[in-house]
């Protein structure tokens, strides 16, 4: 019986990988651009100029603090009625990176400020402008601090863009549901589209672990 | 050859240029469809056996088809948007979609705001149970505090809670495969959904799994919607189901996906 | 769409969405006081220089860490009766959700921990404190700072997680303002309505927390 299960679901082979194809590449984008757009909110958020500090972080609250399916379905049926017409997937693209950007640039804040303000007053005390304090000194230990929530923040990503599915995307949690409406074994179809998500994330986690392991032995 | 009288000649050129410089018709939403050459619909992705995925990935079900048809009909090519059952309405009053060809229910509340087709089908909501629990027929499950499973924003929802009053109503957010499975796995005692849904999905689980009780709680037809500004398309699609009525296709169509299963061993 | 909302609609679903905010507001307390739990114990364990203490934890990290929620939810809900065990689903959405949020939050005060500099931890060696004392004293305080923003992060997430508990017939503040989009065909007037009932919740949380951590004065770089 379950091997019968397990062999009609083997037999939707095809939407699975369309699933999986579909929410590793939305995710893996929305994870560069989210990075990179995340620092800079990060930094301007972390930054001395007030007002600039103050916009970036009434945006970044409002990304933070609405659910993800809202923010998707503002941006790909609302944003057309001012001229922005998006297909599903670059919609999705747009929602996840902005989404991600928005929360990793309050981890990335939030590490600047706890590197030690020796750190920069040294710096400072030996001649490099903010610009290069920011480069040199603070950065790599803001990115040290921060690297396990950002892994997390990552894998939170690869999961989240499973809401994509409201505006017609398959991805993998949609395959999961199209196959279990053939195949009653809910258990068995989401314990496998589980351990889809498992491969595609534990790799990341591993990776993540690694490299703590190098910067830093047990202090304990 | 006679030569046409003067004065009905210039009586007839007044007609002519009258008429020409008459109002121009609002280019509709079907003239838009004719003239881009296809025809957008907003389907779901998960709603067998209407709308649903295959094994392949690929998109088949009754609306499926009978959209497939219009298209045809209409001598234009077919766009299909796939959504949740959430993203089906946004997705007809943004503009993507032209049309929205899912089992949905023409409800007063929900007319007001989208233009409703005539009915393609009649359906009705049941109830079921386990097979071997002891809820066997609709007087079972009105006995108090019985937990029944139906699904968040459906009529089944406000169906159940006419019907079993005395009754715990448990609306889950998902397919109707949920409520299957509540009901398979003892988390709730009985549910109701469209006996279509019913039909259609219990069909994967083994013969006995559930007892469906007959009767039907309630008479609902189910349409394909448009939005208001679209009543040219509105009135295309009534004509639609009328002719498809009378040369017997969509009974075909019906016969096939709704009223039996021989749909399930092609897909 | 956006320009004619209509907020008389709005309001008259006021009730049902405050009692959809009460709701996600219990299940989110009662879901992140389960999961600061579990976090703290699975940290610390998995900092442990035992093996047997620290495998465990991190399996139960990782695995939760890098499946969805939404499966773990169903395996909850819909295999524990299969062992024989019925829950209400309201308390298998908290424990789910303690389960979900416990993983990263063992993972965040981890981080905070390692990023304490050696010399504190030298330091406080040679002085003679006890492993206990060193916790308390020198090590939980400072790394207690740079956790502040991922555990709200972390919140928030949970906050908006406990949304898909409407899965297993939970009522919620999501299904609330899906209500007006499913009853009276008002998509944008339902999802504004739940963007701000989910702010208001979200600043209520950074209140809270901006509260807690200037009561505590934590050292560090304000």
């Amino acid at each position: 019986m379950f091997w019968s299960q397990l062999d009609r679901v083997m037999g939707y082979y095809p939407v699975l990988l369309k699933g999986i194809t579909t929410t590793v590449s939305l995710s893996l984008i929305a994870l560069l651009i989210g990075v990179a757009v995340g620092f800079a909110f990060g930094i301007m958020r972390a930054g001395r100029n007030r007002p600039l500090s103050y916009l970036v972080g009434l945006y970044i609250d409002f990304f933070r603090g609405t659910p993800f399916l809202v923010q998707l379905f503002i941006i790909f049926f609302i944003l057309p009625a001012i001229g922005i017409e998006l297909n599903a997937f670059t919609a999705g693209v747009v929602a996840l990176s902005n989404m991600a950007a928005c929360f990793i640039g309050e981890i990335v804040a939030a590490g600047i400020a706890a590197v030690p303000t020796g750190q920069t007053e040294a710096a400072a005390a030996s001649g490099l402008t903010k610009a290069q304090q920011l480069r040199h000194v603070v950065l790599p230990q803001a990115v040290r601090i921060v690297t396990p929530s950002l892994v997390g923040q990552f894998v939170l990503l690869i999961k989240d863009s499973s809401v994509v599915s409201a505006i017609g995307l398959l991805d993998l949690t949609r395959s999961g549901w199209v196959i279990v409406q053939s195949v009653p074994n809910g258990l068995l179809v989401f314990a496998i589209i589980a351990l889809g998500y498992f491969v595609i994330c534990y790799p990341l986690i591993w990776l993540s672990r690694r490299m703590e392991d190098r910067g830093q032995a047990a202090i304990l | 050859m006679h030569k046409l009288n003067p004065f009905v000649l210039t009586a007839l050129l007044a007609v002519m240029t009258q008429a020409g410089g008459a109002t121009p018709v609002a280019a509709g939403t079907l003239d838009d469809i004719l003239a881009r050459g296809e025809l957008r619909v907003a389907v779901q992705t998960q709603g067998p056996p209407f709308s649903f995925m295959d094994k392949n990935g690929t998109r088949t079900g009754s609306a499926i088809d009978l959209t497939t048809l219009m298209a045809a009909e209409m001598g234009v090519k077919i766009v299909y948007l796939d959504f949740d059952w959430d993203g089906l309405l946004p997705a007809l009053m943004s503009g993507k979609a032209d049309i929205l060809a899912a089992d949905m229910t023409p409800t007063l509340a929900r007319a007001t705001k989208v233009a409703f087709t005539k009915p393609f089908i009649y359906v009705g909501a049941v109830a079921f149970a386990k097979a071997g629990t002891g809820f066997d027929s609709i007087a079972a499950c009105k006995a108090p505090g019985t937990k029944i499973a139906v699904l968040f924003g459906s009529t089944g929802e406000k169906i159940a809670a006419a019907v079993f009053p005395e009754a715990e109503i448990k609306s889950y957010k998902g397919g109707g495969t949920l409520l299957l499975d509540a009901v398979n796995t003892g988390q709730t005692n009985c549910g109701v959904n469209d006996s279509s849904a019913v039909a259609a999905q219990s069909a994967a689980y083994d013969a006995d799994t559930f007892t469906v009780m007959p009767e039907m709680l309630s008479k609902e037809p189910l349409a394909y919607a448009v939005r208001y500004d679209s009543m040219d398309l509105l009135s295309w699609a009534n004509l639609f189901i009328d002719t498809t009525a009378l040369d017997g296709r969509l009974q075909a169509n019906l016969d096939y996906w709704v009223n039996s299963d021989a749909w399930q061993a092609a897909h | 769409m956006l320009l004619n909302l209509n907020t008389r609609v709005m309001l008259e679903f006021l009730p049902e969405i405050w009692q959809g905010f009460l709701a996600t507001l219990m299940l989110s307390a009662a879901g992140f006081a389960g999961a600061m739990v579990l976090g703290v114990i699975a940290c610390g364990l998995s900092i442990q220089p035992a093996r047997l203490l620290r495998a465990p934890a991190v399996v139960y990290i990782d695995a939760v860490r890098a499946t969805p929620l939404l499966a773990q939810l169903y395996f909850l809900y819909f295999g524990l009766p299969r062992l024989g065990i019925l829950l209400p689903e309201m308390l298998i959405g908290v424990i789910a959700l303690s389960l979900n949020s416990g993983a990263y939050i063992a993972e965040i005060i981890r981080s905070g921990i390692l990023s304490i500099q050696r010399g504190q931890v030298e330091a406080s060696i040679s002085s003679g404190m006890t492993y206990l004392q060193r916790m308390r004293l020198i090590i939980l305080p400072q790394a207690l700072r740079p956790t502040i923003s991922p555990l709200i992060g972390q919140a928030i997430v949970l906050v908006k997680d406990s949304s898909l508990l409407s899965l297993i017939s939970v009522v919620e503040l999501t299904r609330a303002g899906q209500r007006i989009a499913v009853e009276r065909f008002m998509p944008v007037e339902g999802l504004v309505a739940t963007a701000l009932a989910y702010l208001v919740l979200y600043y209520l949380l950074k209140l809270l927390a901006g509260l807690w951590s200037r009561q505590n004065r934590l050292p560090g770089r304000a």
